[in-house]
């Protein structure tokens, strides 16, 4: 370091702000990487429920008393974990050994070429245990692509509709005489109220809007249609899917208006339920728990009740939600990994967990006979819903994922908001009247999708191109 | 004050005689060029090179020359963004900025009451992140609950089931950001006010202007390079549109994509979708848009300068 002492002015020696500034520079160096944490052996495990995290803490301890590898689990947001499997998988980095994901991320895991998926292929385990027979067939296909299985089933998820018992009962309406949709409004419309006669109705039937994108999905999955077909490419253009958004439109716009707009998740969609805005809504068995902690003051004021079907006979569930376990496909020591998936996801235990905190009933058919699913729920005003969900489980409706499902759940989105645009602008419209510009947009967009279907080389190679 | 330099430079003389040109400022700025080569150019050229490639992670990759660019010129959703992104830029400038001048002249007027206490409030919703601003703003624009229908149905009769958010998108939109950003635009014109010559307004009064002669011959012109200023900060920011639509159409373009913005699409396409080469594509078009839009301000303010 050079000597700046000034023998003229006798000031002490200065360290030039060079030094100094390389100084910092370095400890800050030195701090940073101090402050690097060891990464501990155990493999990790990443779920975004805040209940089934409460859940899996007990189960994982004991997993790691006797067993290997040991497994530490952490609570992510659902976005956190989404960006960082993707991460994970796009840079073939290591993330979670084990992942627990939502529905809707796993269709962006199977964006790329099969062998591409980050995701351990499970399909032969499966099949080689039983397992395939043993869990509910519907619960695989969300966590299925191009034939293959790549998670393990959390849960079944059917579909019911939630009811103000209090109101219907009140106005001496008995809903077993509904079976169809048409019933549905037939014997309910009595219960249309119009407020202070502002020519405004002020109590619907039905928890439906052209902007419900997840209700709209239960309605098409449970009419047979839905965004993608079983060889995961676009299915858009069916006659299943005209009809329901068609009625979509007109429940909500139509002659008739059926359909009130009381947002699921939100405050305000809660504060509209209590007050009676809407009569119905879709609530599958994880809903229950919601309106329990979100809405008790709705205890003994509900009930549950199939969801009407579309023709007579037809099916009565449909499908919303749903999660699975998948081991990550770089993690070390596969087996030992399945293991511990099975340990926690099927044993009878979880099971029980599942649906007495959760009310979730669980994908394994041998456990459905438990008669903790028959005991009687006093926010459901005494019904059990547990053994209601069990008995339409088998007829939950397959859903299945592409990469393409993003794209073409989206574009449903659209149609539902344009064809409401369309019934608006009709004024009389009913799902008759409104089947055609349906169809014409459905078809559109079944083109729009496939577009970006053949660009993906990944999945429909060009010939002559290399990868 | 003087040793310091003195000494830095007998230092940086003594270097000079062992080599070409002085080493000292070289390494001082290194960290930043090495900054501005790690996180900025290698980036650019990685996202161009990506731009040309349709790819999943880096194991699967293929070369699709100029095809994103060429989907991307007919691609519907592209163009609603585009479209949707314009739209709101000239929104947040011409009813933005107006308004923000507006009110930076109305508190600049130095017998006004309560000046202070006045700019605090109108810059305080920009301490605001624009995440609580969206979800602020959800809740606000609800249509049977919400503040404004509940509001407007009380005073005018206003329908409660205005649909803010589903057919009025992007003027919602345009109310939230404006609520957000028009002190923060406001504070830089009133500080150009501040820098205005009061003696040439008084000598344009004396030769008989009136109030909008002088704010048009005599306050404009002199504000007019911080106004161009904030017009390009105001483009640049309009483009760059997430946050707040992410979170009031939770997380989609919105009924119809009403309120789908360029980022928001390149986001899904990029993050959602999985196709990095195209979301690569739309980022180029967006960075060749603002830098037009850059060389436009650069041309306008040359322009102001000779004049």
């Amino acid at each position: 370091m050079p000597n700046h002492r000034s023998e003229q002015t006798g000031q002490p020696p200065r360290i030039s702000v060079f030094w100094l500034v390389a100084a910092f520079a370095l400890a800050s160096t030195i701090g940073v990487l101090a402050l690097r944490t060891e990464r501990s052996s155990a493999a990790r495990m990443w779920t975004f429920a805040r209940l089934h995290y409460a859940m899996y803490v007990p189960a994982v301890e004991e997993w790691n008393k006797t067993n290997e590898p040991k497994v530490e689990v952490s609570l992510l947001g659902i976005q956190a974990v989404e960006q960082r499997m993707l991460s994970s998988f796009l840079t073939r980095k290591s993330g979670a050994e084990l992942m627990e994901i939502e529905r809707r991320i796993a269709s962006r895991a199977f964006a790329g070429p099969l062998d591409g998926v980050g995701f351990l292929d499970l399909t032969d385990r499966l099949k080689a245990e039983g397992l395939d027979q043993k869990i509910n067939a519907s619960s695989f296909t969300p966590w299925s692509t191009r034939g293959r299985i790549f998670g393990l089933p959390h849960d079944v998820h059917p579909v019911m509709l939630g009811y103000r018992a209090d109101i219907v009962e009140a106005a001496g309406i008995d809903v077993s005489k509904i079976e169809t949709w048409d019933d549905f409004i037939t014997v309910l419309s009595p219960l249309l109220y119009d407020d202070k006669g502002l020519r405004r109705t002020d109590r619907f039937l039905l928890n439906m809007w052209e902007t419900h994108m997840d209700t709209i999905e239960v309605l098409l999955l449970q009419a047979g249609g839905g965004a993608v077909d079983p060889d995961g490419m676009p299915m858009l253009d069916n006659d299943a899917n005209a009809r329901v958004m068609a009625h979509i439109a007109a429940w909500g716009h139509g002659k008739d208006p059926i359909a009130g707009d009381a947002p699921y998740f939100s405050a305000s969609g809660n504060r509209l339920l209590l007050e009676g805005f809407v009569i119905a809504s879709f609530v599958p068995d994880w809903m229950c728990n919601v309106w329990r902690n979100e809405i008790p003051q709705l205890r003994g004021k509900v009930k549950l009740m199939p969801l009407p079907s579309w023709e007579r006979g037809g099916r009565r569930t449909s499908v919303w939600g749903g999660s699975m376990l998948g081991i990550s496909r770089d993690a070390e020591n596969h087996d030992q990994l399945w293991e511990f998936a099975k340990h926690l996801y099927l044993s009878p235990e979880l099971s029980r967990e599942l649906y007495t905190k959760g009310d979730i009933i669980s994908p394994v058919k041998a456990f459905w006979s438990d008669p903790m699913y028959d005991k009687p729920d006093a926010y459901f005003s005494g019904q059990a819903p547990g053994r209601m969900y069990i008995n339409l489980a088998t007829d939950v409706p397959p859903r299945y994922s592409s990469p393409f499902s993003l794209l073409a759940v989206e574009r449903l989105r659209t149609i539902a908001s344009r064809l409401a645009s369309f019934a608006k602008a009709q004024g009389n419209a009913t799902p008759e009247s409104l089947l055609p510009e349906a169809r014409r947009l459905l078809w559109e967009a079944q083109e729009e999708v496939m577009e970006h279907a053949r660009r993906n080389r990944f999945i429909t190679p060009l010939e002559g191109e290399g990868s | 004050m003087s040793a310091q330099p003195v000494a830095s430079l007998s230092h940086s003389r003594v270097q000079s005689r062992a080599l070409p040109f002085p080493i000292a400022p070289w390494l001082l700025m290194a960290p930043f060029f090495f900054g501005v080569i790690l996180f900025t150019l290698v980036p650019l050229v990685s996202s161009f090179q990506l731009s040309t490639r349709q790819t999943f992670g880096p194991e699967f990759s293929t070369n699709v020359g100029a095809g994103n660019f060429k989907f991307l010129a007919s691609d519907p959703l592209f163009w609603t963004a585009l479209r949707n992104t314009v739209v709101f830029t000239l929104g947040s400038v011409l009813i933005q900025l107006p308004l923000s001048l507006l009110l930076a002249l109305a508190l600049n007027r130095p017998n006004l009451r309560g000046r202070t206490f006045f700019r605090v409030s109108l810059f305080s919703p920009v301490l605001v992140g624009a995440v609580f601003v969206g979800m602020i703003f959800a809740v606000i624009f609800d249509k049977r609950t919400g503040l404004i229908n509940r509001a407007l149905h009380a005073a005018f009769g206003w329908d409660i089931d205005f649909p803010w958010l589903e057919d009025y998108v992007m003027p919602s939109l345009i109310i939230a950001t404006t609520w957000q950003y028009v002190g923060f635009n406001m504070v830089y014109f009133l500080a150009a006010l501040q820098n205005v010559s009061a003696e040439l307004g008084e000598a344009a009064m004396l030769d008989g202007a009136n109030a909008w002669n002088r704010f048009r011959h005599v306050i404009l012109p002199a504000i007019m390079p911080v106004g161009t200023f904030v017009v390009l900060l105001s483009i640049i920011g309009s483009f760059q549109l997430f946050e707040l639509p992410y979170i009031l159409l939770n997380g989609t373009g919105g009924p119809q994509n009403r309120g789908l913005t360029l980022v928001m699409y390149l986001y899904q396409t990029g993050f959602q979708t999985g196709d990095l080469g195209y979301a690569s594509a739309i980022g180029w078009v967006m960075a060749l848009i603002l830098g037009a839009c850059a060389i436009g301000h650069r041309v306008v303010s040359k322009r102001g300068e000779r004049a």
